[in-house]
């Protein structure tokens, strides 16, 4: 069967008054043309280049095993540690003298986790909370300075604005000074809109709590 | 070449030796049927540790009694009565109990481990308050035994476990469960009522009804709930298992109904005693390793953090390390009702784990708790338990095992 349409029927077509272009059109009209296009490549870690058996390593996506302690937390007398330290040179030679794809750079979508030691590279991924150093900057006169405002107006003089005022954090206003009223007083108008909350909410706010205790056994 | 004795040759210096006592009562049995003076049971008997256990499983045993007629005997009260009203099998049955001998080929044990001590080992106290028939002090042998290889295990595969984990993974490795578990597992069925007409091949106890309350010995005090019981003083004053109340003497449930899990529990610790007094330590080493510590557990399930980034930096801190940053590796559907964050907790250049969550807090958290799991669960890769070492001439073997500075403390 050929697959061009006879000339005849091209003419009959173009005498059609139509915007679209009279060149000839194909569609996927056979069942072989199909299961070509279904045919997809193997991934190049699955064919290998040489005839001799190789070992192919292709790790699904997961976190890693906290079973594989990371190579800080080694002792020092550690075998592991060296051998870990061997591979990580090697592959850092490796990755120097070949090109590396700007796409699989850490950070970027593209880059897979794996469990051999992570590409050498200076670029981190970027930090959740921007890092901040602890300054230990506030002296006895400025803690009594703090102390002193909360315990005036602590309604005005609130934790944050303390913080804010005094470049330290929230915690640490709380760990200097307490408003017990105040803090009463708050506690009793949290509890006052608990009491207002449907079946619903408290449910779901009880099933955070419960979420939330998970995050810490990491389940 | 002969060996030379050395004990021998300055014998007649030395003061005579008392009489010895047999370490087995059925001692002089066995050595009828099997290859008489095997020289690994002899070797066997003259351990100091077996000894000095065995004196008390035979403190209120008659042992000269016992050589004269191989067996225990009962008072003379009991014996005479017909067998329906003895409270546990007679000794001398055990050996046409089909049950006993199919339970020690099922378990691999050596024919020389008399079925006689197998059905010993199978009543408990609730059913036989006589201590030369029940296996209340075989029991306390063989919990102490357990409780021994399996804190030696962990400690020394695991240096940096922190303790309540360490009770955790105790309990779940010869917990009264898991001992029942494994009862069941090896086909052990219990008598409905212990008796003297039952096969001795069933476990004996006193049922516990539906519905009854605990016997006292069980219940165990609690603390009150103000009290702030410390680890340490879960380590000095309480069980193995770091359980608010001291294991409980297993002669303290005479006549008293018990739960099944109860009696299992003391069946397993009891072979295990008896296994260690007929056969020797090196078998019952192999024994637990084939069926205690073959049974798998997980143990990163068994932590619990409660602040995992605090405990983190406070241990970053205290090795000196860098102080940790969550760093976030990927993430998708940040604007929809299920995203999904991925986070490395790195110190300085090295990632020391990793988590994903619905929220950069979660993610944090789970990062921050996998490079805790990460740091508790280090193994040495060359380990030498202390037990390894026992009985063994030379002392080059033996490896100092990795000890860790301690718990992160907050």
């Amino acid at each position: 069967m050929s697959t061009c349409k006879s000339l005849t029927r091209i003419c009959a077509q173009s005498s059609r008054s139509t915007f679209l272009p009279t060149t000839q059109r194909r569609h996927e009209s056979t069942a072989r043309r199909h299961k070509k296009l279904l045919h997809v490549q193997q991934a190049p870690s699955f064919t290998p280049d040489r005839a001799s058996p190789t070992l192919i390593f292709n790790p699904p996506s997961s976190a890693p095993s906290v079973y594989h302690t990371p190579l800080k937390f080694l002792p020092r007398e550690d075998k592991r540690k060296d051998l870990y330290q061997k591979a990580l040179n090697l592959s850092m030679h490796a990755a120097l003298r070949t090109h590396t794809p700007n796409v699989a750079a850490p950070g970027t979508p593209l880059s897979a986790p794996s469990n051999l030691p992570p590409r050498p590279s200076n670029a981190l991924p970027p930090a959740v909370r921007t890092p901040y150093d602890k300054k230990y900057h506030l002296t006895d006169v400025e803690i009594d300075d703090i102390r002193r405002l909360r315990l005036e107006d602590p309604e005005y003089w609130t934790r944050a604005r303390l913080a804010e005022k005094f470049e330290c954090s929230q915690f640490f206003v709380s760990l200097i000074v307490k408003a017990p009223e105040k803090a009463a007083r708050v506690e009793g108008e949290h509890a006052k809109m608990r009491a207002r909350w449907g079946e619903r909410r408290t449910r779901a706010r009880v099933d955070r709590a419960r979420r939330k205790e998970l995050w810490g056994r990491d389940e | 070449m002969k060996r030379i004795r050395l004990s021998r040759c300055g014998a007649q210096l030395l003061a005579p030796s008392p009489p010895r006592r047999p370490l087995c009562p059925f001692a002089p049995s066995l050595q009828r049927t099997i290859t008489p003076h095997n020289h690994r049971i002899q070797s066997r008997l003259q351990s100091t540790a077996a000894g000095t256990v065995t004196e008390i499983d035979l403190d209120d045993f008659d042992v000269a009694e016992a050589v004269a007629d191989e067996l225990p005997t009962r008072p003379d009260s009991v014996r005479h009565r017909p067998r329906e009203l003895l409270p546990s099998p007679e000794p001398r049955l055990a050996k046409q109990s089909a049950k006993l001998a199919a339970l020690r080929s099922r378990l691999s044990l050596p024919p020389r481990f008399p079925l006689e001590t197998l059905a010993r080992t199978l009543v408990h106290p609730s059913a036989d308050p006589d201590p030369a028939f029940n296996n209340g002090s075989l029991s306390i042998l063989g919990a102490n035994l357990l409780g021994y290889y399996t804190t030696e295990h962990l400690t020394c595969n695991y240096p940096r476990l922190p303790m309540t984990v360490i009770f955790a993974a105790q309990y779940a490795y010869i917990g009264p469960k898991a001992l029942a578990t494994i009862a069941s597992e090896w086909g052990i069925e219990a008598a409905a009522e212990p008796g003297g007409e039952v096969d001795p091949g069933l476990l004996q106890f006193k049922r516990l009804r539906s519905g009854q309350d605990l016997p006292e010995p069980l219940k165990g005090k609690k603390a009150p709930r103000k009290w702030n019981v410390t680890t340490t003083n879960r380590i000095l004053k309480s069980d193995e298992f770091g359980s608010q109340h001291a294991g409980h003497d297993p002669q303290a449930l005479q006549r008293q109904p018990i739960p099944m899990e109860e009696a299992a529990q003391s069946f397993v610790q009891a072979l295990v005693g008896s296994l260690h007094l007929h056969l020797g330590s090196p078998l019952v080493k192999r024994f637990y390793r084939d069926h205690f510590l073959s049974r798998h557990l997980e143990m990163d399930k068994l932590f619990d953090f409660r602040t995992p980034t605090r405990d983190l930096s406070k241990l970053c801190a205290r090795e000196g390390f860098e102080a940790p940053v969550a760093r976030l590796i990927s993430e998708t559907g940040r604007h929809t009702n299920h995203p999904v964050f991925v986070v490395g907790v790195y110190s300085g250049k090295d990632k020391l784990g990793e988590g994903a969550g619905s929220s950069l807090d979660e993610a944090r958290t789970r990062a921050a708790a996998a490079a805790m799991k990460g740091w508790c669960l280090y193994r040495p890769l060359e380990v030498t338990v202390p037990s390894s070492t026992e009985g063994e001439v030379d002392p080059t073997k033996w490896k100092p095992n990795m000890i860790d500075c301690g718990e992160v403390i907050v």
